[in-house]
């Protein structure tokens, strides 16, 4: 079995690895594992929302930018619901995933049915669910969520003390989100659906000529990406334990680009779980360098926006190589 | 064999012109009094601008088929750029500074802007990044930039002659009126009746083809997209006169209402097509339904789903005419297959964006 | 009759106001090679689609192994045996050859988990009937054309297949993957399957047909033996009226030399071209698939320019990095594919005929001069000839041949002392053809000079004085046209 890893991912785990050595150098604190637990705890939502990204890009075209208002309104809804008729965790998952997944569909049958690109229609869903979000319960922040939201947030695997005595390990939360891959990569590696999700990315007049049935495809992916968002946003109440209305909404464009930086394409057929997974580790291990660099909170935004834009840029080149470098003649000796 | 189709895309005028006349009248009613009162009116003429030059902004960068993500952030860029310029050159009394001090801040600022398009130019023109990834990345560069430059402050205290341009008026109509329609007039002519203009819709209709055509695609894609910046900057000037301040994150609503225009406004989101009447009727419509809506206290929040809903509702009608047009003209397009199996293999460049 | 694979009954199709197929009756036994030809808009395709399930007939019956097909899906076609591959390979770009080939067949097992060693097996199996030497693992979109269409064709093999539909399977292979075609076509021939192959190359329908049908505006103008046919009658089968005999020939007497090339080299592109071309020539290039002609045209023009070698326009060299140095220098291009590289379809006749050239239509204030850009579109619609209604209808709606003028009244419109032409006759109508190859011969007779690349040995034959041939990137050889036949060239090509 050929084990090359794919161009992309490579560089992308280099970055990350001098990245590190750098930050790491400035400040050793960065490989602690507390600090690194830390922040991939805190990165699980992004990198649950990412998976959902992945699925519809490969699917093809235009990224879905509507899934964060997804996310937000599944928080939302569970957060009331659960402050007004109690429950557990497991019930606000089921309740979140039922309403992620519902809304994910209606995207996915406006797509299908009207043959827009996903951007447009995702622009204009975004903004029904957010706006009528905030017209439904006021923009009113919720400061106090039910206590298993915390439990949950809180809870450790493979726990072990540090020396001031406190309690540090690998959070549920954090396990959400290696799930949240496993899952996605199951799906796309041994799952018949998931092999025709990327055959349709690749090439959807075909996929329809060998009879895979497009449209059921289409509305899974988009009820998956809902779906995730509404685990996402679980995952993000038990780490904030509140309920604010724009405080998923706004991350899209960045969870957008870790995913492309990790090697997904626009034109869709291509994308890794891995590339999605080290797309939202660079972002993480960005955001920790700067805060453990004591780098003054106006610069994240920069850096982050410069991130993007020399990622895309790169990933823009190495396409621009590829295609100038391919053979289209086998030049033969003359006689 | 049918009728050959003219060229015409999206929605023809009249249809427009019977929207605008229905929604005038729906909010007429809806406010009694107050709606077409020439207060109300006025103040519509003041507002209409901001939206105006935002979406004819975006529009020229549809016409390739791509996007300006970062409209909005080049505007508030520009406001920034030019009202810190303004500190520098007074030594810290804005409000003060002459005409002189004004205009080269007013220069500064929209060499920032220029800047920004030009950078968005580059990315999609010479290596090829498509025009989402590209504008989305400056986007966030330029938000960021932006917050660095004004450490999350609002900065305000302008001088008289700034603020006309947002307040002011000109022998009784507002000035930001009269800078709308002088731009798009000359923008009319660009389009029209300059080779520029011509190359644009060549190109965004194919770009291959444009190349084999003897048009220079990257020179005309960096212009289109510093143009589409000099747009933000102009906005970024009426901000600066009716907001009296300017902050990192104004206006960040408008990114989708200045495409809901587009849409409405007949821009085919593939390029190559787009008419400047169009989009006329498209914003005043747009203007009147914000003021109106507003007038009647509704929840913002429920203007933007509402932005959302109209976007859907555009769609769909689209999807319904186009159904109708698209089987009259599949007969009447010859096609050639050698021509569809070359195309699928990709031996040529082809467009940036994505095509259903 | 009871011993026909395939029956279509009155089959009948319309698409909104257009008879697409009026009531055809087609039949064809197992092991029967056909051949279908026609023009563009005689209902090939669409019979084709209706054969494969794709489109639905609005009355007829499809009958297979005598058996009537009550509801002839795509899918339906294929549990029968029904195989088509199009033209534009439907394959999966962005997935392995193994994966591209063992689809169908993971496909209709209807397994919801994949079994990747079984893909593995399906695939190596496939490809061993036709002894096709493709790493299994390689990615589909990454492999040369001729490769990729290997894939489709073991794709189709995985099932059982009584019929095999094969859309212009030979556009874009080299020799040697056209025979490998060829012996597997025949094998399966021996086996029973049924074959329907669908060509617009006269000389391969020749060889490869045991019967021909023919269509001719949504009607069989007949089936026939292929002992009774030959090229001419070929010709007229398809468009009724017989074949224009004509050749080009180039008047003696001293010519200026417009372009010499020098050594032009570009890696994995061509090496070492090097020719001349005069004042009234029209100098074909022919070879195979992948032999460089199309790329050297390329970089006449600028598009992908050279690395090394010199190109000397009427005694001047001159650097061709960009289209608007070749266009300025006197060169014009009709390309290969006149819907992605030539047109904007959806933009007007008129700004199709003058768009390389609107330079000259910039007046006063470097505004466009309307009346200006009126006059140049209508001298070169008239000039040429072009069939539209109306110059602001959007070329696409004009059929092929009249496209075609589109684009060469857009070189031409540039004034260019250099044309070259890329398959300038593709996809058009055998008629109009001839009306193209008349433009031709007089833009070299007043003085152009003409580089005509085409895959059709008969245009070549009829419409140079003389032609390159390459191959590997190089030309090899330099022959004269005047006592070619098509056939002679045809075997000096495919033994280059």
């Amino acid at each position: 079995m050929k084990s090359l890893l794919n161009r992309n991912e490579f560089y992308l785990a280099i970055l990350i690895a001098v990245l590190c050595a750098a930050i790491g150098s400035l400040n050793p604190h960065f490989f602690a594992p507390q600090n690194i637990l830390a922040f991939l705890k805190t990165s699980s939502v992004n990198g649950i929302l990412a998976v959902g990204v992945l699925f519809v890009l490969i699917l093809g075209g235009t990224p879905d930018v509507s899934f964060t208002a997804i996310a937000q309104v599944a928080e939302y809804a569970v957060v009331l619901a659960t402050l007004k008729w109690g429950g557990n965790v497991g019930i606000a998952f089921l309740m979140a995933c039922a309403i992620g997944a519902a809304l994910g569909a209606i995207n996915g049958f406006l797509i299908h049915y009207f043959r827009v690109t996903t951007i447009i229609v995702t622009i204009a869903t975004f903004n029904v669910y957010y706006g009528l979000l905030y017209v439904l319960t006021g923009g009113g922040v919720v400061f106090v969520v039910p206590t298993f939201f915390k439990k949950f947030g809180e809870s450790l695997l493979f726990s072990s003390h540090d020396a001031a005595g406190g309690v540090y390990g690998v959070s549920l939360v954090t396990l959400l989100w290696f799930g949240a891959l496993a899952l996605g990569w199951f799906i796309l590696r041994r799952t018949f659906l998931g092999r025709s999700i990327l055959a349709m990315g690749g090439n959807e007049v075909a996929a329809e000529r060998m009879g895979l049935r497009t449209v059921a495809i289409r509305l899974f992916v988009f009820s998956f990406v809902g779906l995730l968002s509404g685990v996402a946003a679980i995952a993000h109440t038990s780490i904030v334990l509140s309920a604010i209305p724009n405080s998923i909404v706004g991350k899209e464009l960045e969870v957008i680009a870790a995913v492309v930086l990790g090697g997904a394409s626009l034109f869709g057929g291509r994308g890794t779980i891995l590339g999605a997974f080290l797309g939202v580790l660079l972002f993480a291990v960005l955001r920790n360098g700067l805060v453990l660099l004591n780098i003054s909170s106006y610069w994240y935004d920069v850096t982050i926006g410069a991130a993007i834009t020399i990622g895309v840029s790169f990933s823009a080149i190495q396409q621009l190589r590829a295609r100038r470098a391919k053979v289209n003649v086998i030049v033969t000796e003359a006689a | 064999m049918n009728a050959p189709r003219r060229i015409a895309h999206g929605f023809a005028d009249a249809p427009l012109v019977a929207i605008l006349v229905a929604v005038v009248a729906l909010m007429a009613l809806a406010n009694p009094g107050r709606f077409l009162s020439p207060g109300n009116l006025a103040s519509l003429a003041y507002q209409l601008p901001m939206l105006a030059l935002l979406s004819f902004g975006m529009m020229i960068s549809m016409l390739t088929g791509g996007i300006n993500l970062a409209i909005v952030s080049s505007a508030n860029l520009t406001g920034i750029v030019t009202a810190l310029a303004l500190k520098a050159l007074t030594g810290g009394d804005s409000a003060s500074a002459s005409m002189l001090f004004v205009l080269i801040a007013m220069a500064v600022g929209l060499l920032g802007a220029l800047a920004s398009g030009a950078l968005m130019g580059f990315l999609i023109a010479y290596l090829e990044v498509p025009a989402i990834l590209a504008t989305l990345g400056v986007m966030t560069l330029i938000d960021g930039i932006n917050v660095v430059l004004t450490r999350g402050y609002t900065l305000s205290d302008f001088p008289d002659a700034l603020l006309a341009i947002g307040n002011g008026d000109v022998l009784g109509l507002p000035a930001p009126f009269i800078l709308l329609v002088v731009v798009v007039a000359l923008l009319a002519i660009l389009i029209r009746q300059t080779r520029f203009g011509f190359d644009l819709y060549m190109v965004g209709s194919n770009l291959t083809a444009a190349q084999y055509s003897n048009i220079n695609v990257r020179s005309v894609l960096m212009r289109q997209y510093m143009l589409s910046a000099f747009f933000s900057a102009l906005t970024g000037f009426v901000m600066m006169g009716q907001f009296n301040s300017v902050k990192s994150n104004y206006a960040q609503s408008y990114l989708l209402v200045s495409v809901l225009a587009c849409f409405l406004g007949g821009v085919d989101p593939f390029g190559g097509a787009g008419r400047l009447t169009g989009m006329a009727l498209s914003v005043v419509i747009l203007q009147v339904v914000s003021s109106g809506v507003n007038l009647l206290r509704v929840d913002p929040f429920f203007v933007t789903a509402m932005w959302g809903a109209m976007i859907l509702a555009l769609i769909a009608i689209n999807h319904f005419v186009g159904q109708r047009a698209r089987s009259r003209s599949a007969a009447a397009i010859m096609t050639n297959d050698k021509d569809i199996r070359l195309a699928a293999g990709g031996a040529d460049k082809g467009k940036i964006e994505e095509r259903r | 009759m009871s011993n026909d694979l395939l029956r279509l009954q009155e089959i009948d199709k319309r698409f909104a106001g257009v008879h697409a197929l009026k009531r055809v009756d087609f039949a064809l036994r197992a092991g029967e090679i056909r051949c279908l030809v026609g023009e563009n808009g005689s209902g090939k395709s669409t019979l084709i689609k209706i054969i494969s399930g794709v489109v639905r007939a609005n009355s007829g019956d499809i009958l297979v192994e005598g058996e009537r097909v009550p509801s002839p899906t795509a899918g339906e076609m294929i549990r029968r045996g029904v195989q088509v591959i199009y033209q534009d390979l439907s394959i999966f770009p962005n997935l392995t050859v193994a994966e591209n080939v063992a689809m169908p067949r993971v496909a209709v097992s209807g397994r919801a988990l994949i079994d990747w060693r079984s893909v593995k097996t399906i695939a190596h199996a496939a490809m061993a009937r036709i002894d096709a030497r493709i790493d299994p693992d390689a990615i589909v979109g990454d492999l040369p054309v001729g490769l990729q269409q290997m894939v489709a064709i073991c794709r189709a093999l995985t099932s059982d297949i009584k019929l095999l539909i094969l859309d212009e399977p030979t556009a874009s292979l080299t020799k040697v993957e056209i025979d490998h075609l060829l012996s597997v076509v025949y094998e399966m021939k021996q086996r029973g399957i049924a074959i329907i192959f669908i060509t617009h190359k006269l000389d391969e329908v020749l060889k490869v047909a045991d019967t021909v049908t023919g269509l001719r505006d949504g009607e069989i103008v007949g089936t026939f033996e292929r002992s009774a046919l030959d090229h001419d009658k070929l010709v007229e089968i398809i468009t009724g009226k017989s074949v224009d005999q004509s050749r080009f020939e180039l008047e003696s007497g001293a010519r200026k030399t417009l372009l010499e090339v020098r050594g032009l080299s570009k890696r994995n592109n061509f090496a070492d071209v090097s020719f001349s071309l005069r004042e009234g020539e029209i100098v074909g290039v022919a070879g195979v698939i992948g032999s460089g002609r199309t790329e050297l045209a390329m970089a006449l023009f600028g598009i992908a320019p050279a690395e090394t070698g010199a190109i000397v326009v009427e005694g001047v060299e001159r650097r061709i990095d960009s289209v608007q140095a070749a266009v300025a220098a006197g060169f014009a291009c009709v390309p290969e594919s006149r819907l992605s590289q030539g047109l904007a379809l959806k933009r007007s006749v008129g700004d199709n005929v003058v768009v390389a050239s609107i330079e000259r239509c910039v007046g006063q204030f470097r505004l466009l001069n309307n009346q200006r850009r009126r006059s140049l579109v209508a001298e070169w619609i008239a000039r040429l000839a072009i069939k539209a209604r109306d110059p602001n209808v959007a070329v696409e709606t004009l059929s092929g041949g009249n496209q075609q003028r589109v684009v060469i009244a857009k070189g031409l419109a540039t004034r260019p002392k250099i044309f070259i032409l890329d398959g300038p006759t593709v996809g058009v109508d055998i008629a109009a053809k001839s009306a193209i190859h008349q433009i031709v011969r007089s833009l070299a007779a007043e003085g152009a000079g003409v580089i005509l690349i085409s895959d059709e040995a008969p245009e070549l034959v009829r419409n140079t004085n003389r032609i390159l041939l390459m191959r590997g990137g190089r030309i090899r050889s330099e022959i004269v046209s005047s006592s070619l036949t098509p056939e002679q060239l045809q075997t000096l090509v495919e033994a280059a």
